[in-house]
């Protein structure tokens, strides 16, 4: 039980939250492409691209706020490239995600070299982390938990206010009403004068936006430094949550906040000396398994026939009773 | 199948994939001067150290095999329909299983090879075969299953390694094989082994399997038209299923075949990206066995000239996974650009 209460207590729920924000904020991008009909694996590298020229960028400028345009300006670069093949050379996806993700690993490493001369990673060389935005008065009302609330970076508030922002926007708003129809039924899109390739062409530099956040984030945040293949699968597994959660913010914040705890979980587990490996390998293990179990089409046949059948008893159901009585008011 | 066999096809195909190396190639001498190097000496350095005697020669084909064998792993998916994208998986696990065979088991001399490569096929298959069943059985997406499948199977043979199978005393690798596994070598100033002959044969094999038999013509239509396949009397499932686990089975062959007869032992990150770039080989010749043969060759090249950029110029041996990447790129895009109409009817990659 000791050990138990130590692995699991407020600190493991910060780090679950710090952990998450990375990913959640590349899923959410990744929800605008699912969500508009593009099946986008290339997050890994719009995230590992933002990384690293946000890194660059903070040594440019001197400021982690330049580190964080130039990351996502390089991200939206990335994303532009991967929508100008996907969308106007109607190239397949799954190919330019790909190639773009090795470009990222190539071009990162190759620029490192030229620039700094090394291999490996960059820390210090005046690499500016972002700032920790202490809410105020929170210590006061919360005490011990205030650390639940406070003292995160900022990127990390706007992934998780995301979240119901991107809801509001798939179901308010005239774009996520145009996204959604563009990615469930493009042909009706074409026949209500909605231009497919811009609404695309929104969502894919949307995702890019997101991404280079994850990226910067990643690289600016917690630690302040770039290594070589730093994002490590976070964008494939944002890629796994999209595919069981079919893009839904709830659905991929659940999924998000289940990788960041096995995320975190798996550094205390580390130090209680369990094999790194196969401690690092729990993450990816865990987004497997999901991928496996949640698919939505991976439900048994059994489960789906059963919900089916209910669903179709519930809706004869009323409009049976409904039936008789509509005459006899009539009469 | 019918247009590639067509001239017309075939030489509107060839253009275009010229045209997109020359746009790729060009956007790559940009990116070099970007980081401050000279394109021409680049790309001379890449070649001499490519082609430049004999023993760079044998070096290239040394780093040819892996991705021929890789490729055609990646072939056999591609026709099927399936995107096999943890070849890089099969063959960590495949090099694994042949190194503990060739350390742990002390058998006859040819048996032992066998016996080894047999394991590495065996854990290649193996590795897939969960995702193929979920890939078949639920329609989970089987590029994602596999690419997270291959990060857990390098922690897993890096855990293996240090954990249960350490050298004493030695680097994160495992002892030794005994010489009864080593396979055949070549010529005596390289270690250039039967390996090349094996991946040139089983491509060879490949394409006369899709091109005379009749299970391979099911398995094409199965890949191009499921639809039509199932109607045709097809187990799909089945022949998805199958696809997958020849995939994975040659993606552990070439892991079997790399640490038998290049390293002898199986060590961390023995064989960095070579399921990658037999992807790449694999979609830049189209799904084409025989086509893979040139455009692997490309690549080993490349990777051997690779070595001798980094030591005379200041460049980073990663610029050749750029031109590689660009190289994808440009010719997903297609330049030929053909009609719309001509688009929508049969895109490219729509496997």
């Amino acid at each position: 039980m000791e050990v138990l209460s130590t692995i699991f207590n407020v600190a493991l729920i910060v780090a679950t939250i710090r952990t998450t924000a990375p990913i959640l904020l590349v899923a959410l991008g990744g929800s605008f492409t699912t969500k508009a009909g593009i099946f986008n694996i290339g997050l890994e590298g719009q995230m590992l691209i933002a990384a690293f020229f946000a890194v660059l960028g903070s040594i440019w400028t001197g400021s982690s706020l330049g580190g964080l345009v130039i990351g996502v300006a390089a991200a939206l670069v990335f994303a532009l490239v991967f929508a100008v093949l996907v969308i106007s050379f109607r190239a397949n996806e799954v190919v330019v995600g790909l190639a773009l993700n090795i470009l990222a690993g190539g071009m990162t490493v190759s620029l490192m070299k030229a620039i700094f001369g090394t291999r490996g990673s960059i820390v210090g060389r005046g690499i500016v982390g972002l700032p920790k935005v202490h809410i105020p008065g929170a210590r006061d009302l919360l005490g011990p938990y205030a650390q639940l609330i406070s003292g995160y970076t900022p990127l990390i508030y706007v992934a998780f206010i995301a979240v119901p922002l991107l809801v509001l926007i798939y179901g308010r708003t005239r774009l996520g009403l145009y996204i959604r129809v563009v990615g469930e039924k493009p042909e009706a899109a074409e026949a209500l004068g909605i231009s497919i390739v811009k609404v695309r062409y929104i969502a894919a530099l949307l995702c890019g936006l997101l991404a280079g956040l994850a990226g910067a984030h990643m690289s600016l945040g917690y630690i302040t430094m770039f290594t070589e293949n730093m994002s490590s699968g976070r964008g494939f597994m944002a890629v796994a949550i999209l595919i069981f959660s079919g893009g839904d913010p709830w659905r991929v914040l659940a999924g998000c906040l289940l990788f960041g705890f096995a995320d975190s979980l798996s550094l205390r587990l580390q130090t209680f000396g369990f094999p790194s490996y196969l401690v690092l390998a729990v993450p990816y293990a865990v987004a497997l398994t999901a991928l496996f179990a949640l698919s939505w089409k991976a439900r048994p046949k059994f489960i789906r026939e059963t919900i089916e059948t209910m669903q179709r008893a519930l809706s004869i159901h009323p409009a049976k009773t409904e039936t008789p009585d509509a005459p006899s008011n009539r009469s | 199948m019918k247009t590639a066999l067509l001239p017309d096809g075939l030489i509107r195909t060839l253009t275009g994939q010229a045209l997109a190396f020359l746009v790729a190639l060009s956007l790559g001498a940009v990116i070099i001067l970007l980081i401050d190097e000279n394109p021409v000496t680049v790309f001379t350095t890449l070649m001499r150290g490519a082609f430049g005697d004999a023993e760079k020669i044998a070096g290239t084909l040394l780093q040819t095999t892996p991705i021929l064998i890789c490729g055609i792993a990646a072939c056999i998916g591609l026709r099927g329909g399936m995107f096999n994208v943890g070849i890089e998986g099969q063959l960590f696990l495949g090099g694994f299983a042949a190194a503990w065979v060739g350390f742990a088991f002390a058998l006859p001399p040819v048996l032992h090879v066998l016996v080894a490569i047999g394991c590495a096929v065996l854990a290649g298959a193996a590795w897939v075969a969960i995702p193929a069943f979920f890939r078949v059985r639920y329609g989970t997406n089987e590029v994602v299953s596999t690419i997270l499948a291959n990060y857990i199977a390098t922690l897993l043979t890096s855990y293996f390694t240090i954990f249960l199978f350490k050298r004493p005393g030695g680097w994160s690798e495992t002892p030794p094989i005994l010489p009864t596994a080593y396979l055949p070598e070549l010529f005596s100033f390289s270690r250039l082994n039967i390996g090349l002959l094996i991946g040139l044969f089983l491509a060879i094999a490949t394409a006369a399997f899709f091109r005379w038999a009749s299970t391979g013509y099911a398995v094409t239509m199965v890949g191009s038209a499921p639809k039509f396949a199932e109607y045709g009397g097809i187990n799909v499932r089945k022949v998805g299923f199958g696809v997958l686990l020849a995939s994975g089975a040659v993606g552990g062959l070439a892991g079997g075949i790399e640490t038998l007869g290049v390293h002898h032992r199986f060590m961390e990150g023995f064989a960095p990206g070579f399921g990658f770039d037999g992807l790449i080989a694999a979609l830049l010749a189209n799904g084409s066995p025989i086509g893979t043969i040139i455009t692997a060759l490309f690549f080993g090249a490349l990777r051997a000239g690779s070595l001798l950029l980094e030591v005379d110029t200041t460049a980073s041996r990663e610029i050749i996974t750029v031109i590689q990447a660009l190289i994808i790129l440009a010719v997903s895009a297609d330049l030929m650009m053909r009609r719309r109409g001509d688009r929508t009817g049969e895109r490219r990659w729509k496997f």
